[in-house]
């Protein structure tokens, strides 16, 4: 990685004093990178986020823009953009006037801060509606004048809290790809917080997961989706299997499943042999088994959810409840109480060790 | 069931108008003493209201210091609300409950306290002594309207105000205020209102040259029934009718233009 | 004004600056003058308790009180029967009809006292719409005026929009499918009110009977210009002291008596309900 931009150096926050909100926190971002905070409630994104933006004081910690310390400044004078979850625009001004307010508290020229106002309402394609106010305008253009008005005096940072949770899906996949756009034309570092993962998937250059105040993880969205460290991470990205596996073998890569039998591992490094862990399997790696495939199981189908695409299959292996996605072709004519045979790429699979 | 409740409703709703309707025919009648229905019809009482310096004078008194009252109550208040919603503090609930005593005190109660104390100070029968008394009166109304206001207002207004580089300073004028003023108005109303209305304290510690308007309309009922007393109530009735009307038109028309927009 | 500052010493300092103008000023434009009352109600002449040995002892201020309660109740009384009917109607009418119902309830409720005694006086006259009715009818015109019952009528005029308000702040809150699921489970229209939506409004009548009870206890204005000279209520009693006699002391026992009894008659509904809500 680059030279970072943003650092969070070990960053705890409590608000009683006894239980931590946040739990030592460290991060760094590089320059102009999309970073998403992903995370339930109450894991501590947000408040990573109200610490970054100065609402809220750090217990402990230090974070750093640019080499530069900024844990004690006020957050008016750490040029920090923000996008709140209601977009929280000033109800007495217009979408022009909301757009301006930074660059008036700066002192700039009102000529020119007009003409830097417009160029952003412009560039998020909402030139026609700088006279309207908030309250004459639809969530998703309201979200466009939150966004511009962030972004309109170059921030250090963008903060973006959970901007997108109030619209209907549409609207929000349209946006997702738009701030997206923006952000890259901007080259604007930027943090997003969402509690929803396939927007954090969608969005992202890195996720960090959050949990119980801490990271559990960081990494690509691919990384993150793949190569989950613990359960936990398995479970909030992407629907999974989660297969209690025995090493009966790991130098020649076998393993035992119970309720399944032997099957090959993936290739990670090696363990000792006897060690439990867990292998991951995610629904869509599953297929119908081929004769003679190796890591094979048999299924017995619950139920069947058809998607058009695809198809989902829910149903008891030996005893362990298990998900399979297949092509919706391939789906065609498996019904309820089926008895299926099911095989996967041991490549495929993912094995996280017991915590 | 239903449909004799809404019977009964209506009933009642005739017994709340008609007594605030019956004035106004009262105000154009010809008659001496009470009367109804009116012997006949001329505007004359309006022009003795208007003419008759022991009504106008008593009307502009009220209005001036109704007016004073409203400006110091909303002084006094805004700071306080502020910090009982904001804050969290020892004595809290003490202090609220000391804010709204004044709506739980009778005014006779007051009125007697009033005329002894304003008597002390040597303000008995000025207008710093009945808008002092009248401002205590209206602290608790003010203090309801204001605070609830600023409990509905939305504080990531202010944070984004913030982020957006203002001071808290810049952020409580450029923000805040603009938008509670209505909140604002709203409280400086109720204190106008009450003070404008209240009766039994000014009719103790009024005097000749500072007298109110209640305490005229009090002392012509009650001795003379001066037909005048009906022009008064009219224009009353009148005022209140366009401060409920006057916004609820005012809230279609801007729903309406907003609608209109595309 | 940060959030950070919430619940520390500093934000405890700043709170008492904000608030110190208003306490100072309370303290000084109204605790002194109600505590003046209390003081001369045991000072004045002289130092004593003689004025409430005589509320307590002579019948006139017993009486006054008693009439004065009897009258409150009424009042409180009559503001329900009359309020129910009309803030359930509201609360069931469409929402334009509602808040054409809901503007004149309002002004009502803004429109001075004393436009609202005047207006009763002409009603009520000896020359008004109903002495005349009785008239044309063939009756004697009845003596409805500076009676017991004008004094009482007016006042339930002039108090029900605080009942009405209270009621249907709780009425229209109550979710329009319960009543209907009761209906539903075999209840009649009047169980259903029986049932359903008078518990749910409970808290309202108790707010609505409060609020006026205690603003009819202490009532000075209507009583003395529309009801009898003979059944006086206490705040007139306490003026008249005060005004013709220039007798502080009686006056302003009486006045704590009062007082007393208002605040123990919010204090029993502080207990309850919680006096915050009484005005909301």
């Amino acid at each position: 990685m680059t030279k970072p931009y943003l650092e969070l150096k070990n960053l705890s926050k409590s608000y009683d004093g006894r239980s931590r909100a946040l739990d030592a926190v460290n991060l760094t971002a590089a320059k102009g990178e999309f970073i998403t905070f992903l995370g339930p409630s109450g894991s501590g994104k947000t408040t990573t986020l109200m610490l970054i933006a100065g609402f809220e004081a750090a217990t402990e910690g230090e974070i750093l823009v640019d080499g530069v310390p900024i844990t004690r400044v006020p957050p008016h004078k750490r040029g920090i953009g923000i996008v709140f979850q209601n977009y929280a625009l000033f109800p007495h001004r217009t979408a022009l006037q909301n757009v301006m307010f930074p660059l008036q508290m700066r002192k700039m020229p009102k000529a020119r801060a007009t003409e830097k106002a417009r160029a952003m309402l412009a560039l998020v394609g909402l030139e026609r509606f700088a006279e309207r106010h908030p309250r004459e305008m639809s969530g998703g253009q309201q979200q466009r004048v939150a966004l511009a008005r962030a972004l309109v005096f170059d921030p250090a940072l963008l903060l973006l809290d959970e901007p997108l949770g109030a619209l209907d899906k549409n609207l929000r996949e349209n946006l997702q790809i738009e701030i997206k756009r923006i952000q890259r034309s901007l080259g604007v570092t930027t943090i997003f917080v969402t509690h929803d993962q396939s927007e954090a998937m969608a969005m992202s250059d890195r996720i960090v997961v959050f949990e119980g105040g801490r990271i559990q993880q960081a990494g690509t969205p691919l990384q993150v989706y793949d190569r989950p460290v613990n359960e936990f991470v398995a479970r909030f990205v992407g629907d999974s299997n989660l297969l209690p596996l025995h090493l009966t073998d790991p130098a020649s890569g076998l393993g035992e499943i119970a309720g399944i039998g032997p099957v090959r591992l993936p290739p990670q490094p090696a363990r000792q042999p006897g060690e439990r862990a867990t292998l991951l399997l995610r629904p869509e790696v599953l297929g119908l088994a081929q004769p003679g495939a190796s890591n094979t199981c048999r299924m017995r189908v619950e139920t069947v959810v058809h998607f058009g695409d695809s198809a989902l299959l829910i149903g008891d292996a030996g005893g362990t409840a298990l998900r399979a996605r297949l092509p919706g072709q391939a789906a065609q004519g498996i019904s309820e109480r089926a008895e299926i045979a099911l095989s996967w790429n041991p490549a495929a699979g993912h094995l996280i060790p017991a915590a | 069931m239903r449909l004799l409740m809404l019977l009964l409703g209506a009933v009642v709703l005739a017994f709340v108008a008609t007594p605030l309707i019956i004035v106004v025919p009262m105000s154009f009648s010809t008659a001496v003493s009470l009367e109804f229905p009116p012997p006949g019809w001329w505007t004359g009482y309006y022009a003795a209201y208007f003419s008759d310096a022991r009504w106008t004078r008593p009307t502009l008194n009220s209005l001036g210091i109704a007016a004073a009252v409203a400006v110091l109550t909303v002084i006094l208040v805004t700071p306080a609300t502020f910090a009982l919603v904001r804050h969290r503090f020892a004595g809290k609930a003490l202090v609220n409950l000391l804010l709204m005593l004044p709506l739980a005190v009778p005014h006779i109660v007051m009125a007697i306290g009033y005329y002894a104390f304003l008597a002390d100070v040597r303000l008995l029968q000025t207008f710093p002594g009945i808008i002092l008394a009248h401002t205590a009166l209206s602290v608790p109304m003010a203090f309801l309207v204001l605070s609830a206001n600023l409990k509905g207002f939305d504080r990531t207004l202010e944070r984004a105000a913030m982020s957006l580089g203002a001071s808290p300073a810049a952020t409580f004028r450029h923000v805040t205020l603009p938008v509670l003023w209505p909140g604002f108005a709203a409280a400086a109303l109720f204190a106008f209102v009450q003070s404008f209305d209240e009766t039994v304290v000014a009719l103790f510690i009024s005097g000749r040259d500072t007298e109110t308007l209640p305490r005229r309309m009090f002392d012509s009922i009650r001795t003379t029934a001066d037909p005048v007393i009906a022009v008064v109530s009219t224009l009353l009735f009148v005022a209140v009718a366009a401060l409920v009307i006057l916004p609820i038109l005012w809230r279609g028309i801007a729903r309406r233009r907003s609608e209109a927009r595309p | 004004m940060s959030a950070t500052a919430a619940a520390t010493g500093e934000s405890s300092l700043k709170s008492w600056l904000l608030l110190a103008p208003l306490l100072v000023f309370l303290a000084a434009f109204f605790v002194v003058p109600l505590a003046q009352v209390v003081v001369m109600s045991v000072t004045e002449p002289e130092f004593g308790f003689g004025h409430y040995a005589e509320i307590v002892t002579d019948g006139f201020h017993l009486r006054v009180l008693m009439e004065t309660f009897v009258t409150a109740l009424v009042v409180s009384l009559c503001c329900l029967l009359l309020g129910f009917p009309l803030a359930y109607a509201m609360a069931a009418a469409p929402a334009s009809l509602a808040a054409a119902m809901m503007v004149v309830v309002t002004m009502s409720f803004w429109t001075s006292f004393l436009v609202r005694t005047y207006a009763w006086m002409v009603l009520l006259g000896n020359r008004g719409p109903i002495a005349q009715f009785a008239e044309w009818l063939g009756f004697a015109a009845p003596e409805l005026l500076f009676t017991r019952f004008s004094s009482t009528i007016a006042m339930t005029h002039i108090l029900l929009p605080y009942m009405v308000l209270s009621l249907y702040g709780v009425l229209k809150r109550i979710e329009p499918a319960l009543p209907r699921s009761a209906a539903s489970l075999g209840a009649t229209p009047a169980a259903v009110i029986r049932h359903v939506v008078l518990p749910l409004a409970a808290p309202g009548i108790a707010n609505g009977l409060t609020l006026v009870f205690v603003l009819c206890l202490g009532f000075y204005v209507t009583p003395i210009l529309l009801g009898s000279p003979r059944e006086q209520m206490v705040a007139g009693v306490i003026g008249q002291q005060v005004e013709e006699f220039l007798a502080f002391g009686e006056a302003s026992a009486m006045a704590v008596v009062l007082l007393a009894s208002t605040l123990i008659v919010l204090g029993l509904y502080h207990r309850r309900f919680g006096l915050d809500r009484l005005w909301g």
